[in-house]
């Protein structure tokens, strides 16, 4: 190896080491496809208990819903916390990282409105027909939370944080014109934001991984 | 430009790697240097050592818990890394124009 490609090889390792320090991908694909089957199933779970000839027999009461879909936000954390414990088990680096009190920091000023909104909704608001409002709030910040960490996150979290951002904005706009579709408008929203788009994320970071599997980095 | 210009002492793989991480963020405790890294205790205390005898880091050892080493690159560190990189892309620039 020549001086010229030594020296263009020491400043490619230099740069992969340097970028994938400051990396930090808050949700793992194994995460993003739990919370987005967990969201499509209760999402259909939700539909058909509210139909007319369904389970229930009559619509899912605001809080319930509410409840249901905290329910699904504790399994998803709860799975998130064994990914990252396995994974930190599995690469020999500490359970909270840095990257990981990094992301925390980012997005916990985000979670401090929709926790407060829920607190509200489950002692009073659920009274007063807020239900749309507590779902646009729910994807909206969880929008803002994910591009909080657009600074040290890869280009697929920021994505994934504009397309729920801009799905809860539009969804006042396009409420209206929703009603007439079959199913209940709050859980489309729902199924189709934590739902699927986390699916497609899941998907696309898989196979852009296994792409990626070949080329490892070298130090050597 | 050829790389007896480079200082030896960062321009070792290892130490080399090392000063890349630690210009990427303000410390980093050993446990994720050596996880990053793939090094082992012995070989990265070794290379760190180096680096701290010629003032390019500083070490910070503190209890959380349990005790915990951490490692930063010193003013002078800093300096040397810029350097070492600026005279690698020199090398590059000048073969590119050959």
């Amino acid at each position: 190896m020549n001086d010229r490609s030594r020296a263009a090889e020491d400043l490619r390792v230099i740069r992969t080491l340097m970028e994938r320090a400051t990396t930090y991908r808050a949700i793992s694909a194994p995460t993003a496809l739990v919370g987005g089957a967990l969201s499509i199933l209760s999402a259909a779970a939700i539909q058909l208990c509210a139909a007319p000839d369904g389970l229930l027999g009559r619509a899912i009461r605001p809080r319930e819903f509410a409840c249901i879909w905290l329910g699904v936000l504790m399994l998803t954390a709860i799975a998130n916390i064994f990914f990252v414990w396995r994974e930190a088990r599995n690469s020999g680096r500490p359970f909270i990282s840095s990257g990981m009190k990094l992301a925390l920091r980012a997005i916990a000023p985000t979670l401090i409105v929709p926790a407060l909104f829920t607190i509200w909704f489950l002692k009073i608001g659920y009274l007063g027909a807020v239900e749309l409002e507590l779902v646009i709030i729910w994807v909206v910040f969880y929008g803002l939370a994910l591009l909080a960490t657009a600074l040290f996150a890869p280009r697929s979290l920021a994505l994934l944080g504009w397309a729920f951002l801009l799905t809860g904005l539009s969804v006042p706009v396009l409420a209206n014109a929703m009603e007439g579709l079959p199913g209940d408008i709050l859980s489309t929203v729902m199924g189709v934001s934590f739902g699927l788009y986390h699916l497609i994320y899941a998907v696309c970071i898989w196979s852009r991984k296994r792409e990626a599997g070949g080329e490892e980095l070298v130090v050597e | 430009m050829d790389f007896e210009k480079l200082d030896k002492i960062i321009h070792e793989k290892w130490r080399l790697a090392i000063m890349a991480l630690l210009a990427s963020r303000r410390s980093w405790p050993f446990q994720e240097l050596k996880a990053e890294l793939k090094m082992s205790d012995g070989n990265l205390i070794s290379h760190m050592r180096t680096l701290h005898r010629l003032g390019l880091v500083s070490v910070k050892k503190e209890i959380r818990g349990r005790p915990q080493t951490s490692y930063a690159l010193t003013a002078k560190g800093r300096a040397a890394f810029r350097d070492h990189i600026r005279v690698l892309e020199q090398i590059v620039k000048e073969w590119k124009k050959k």
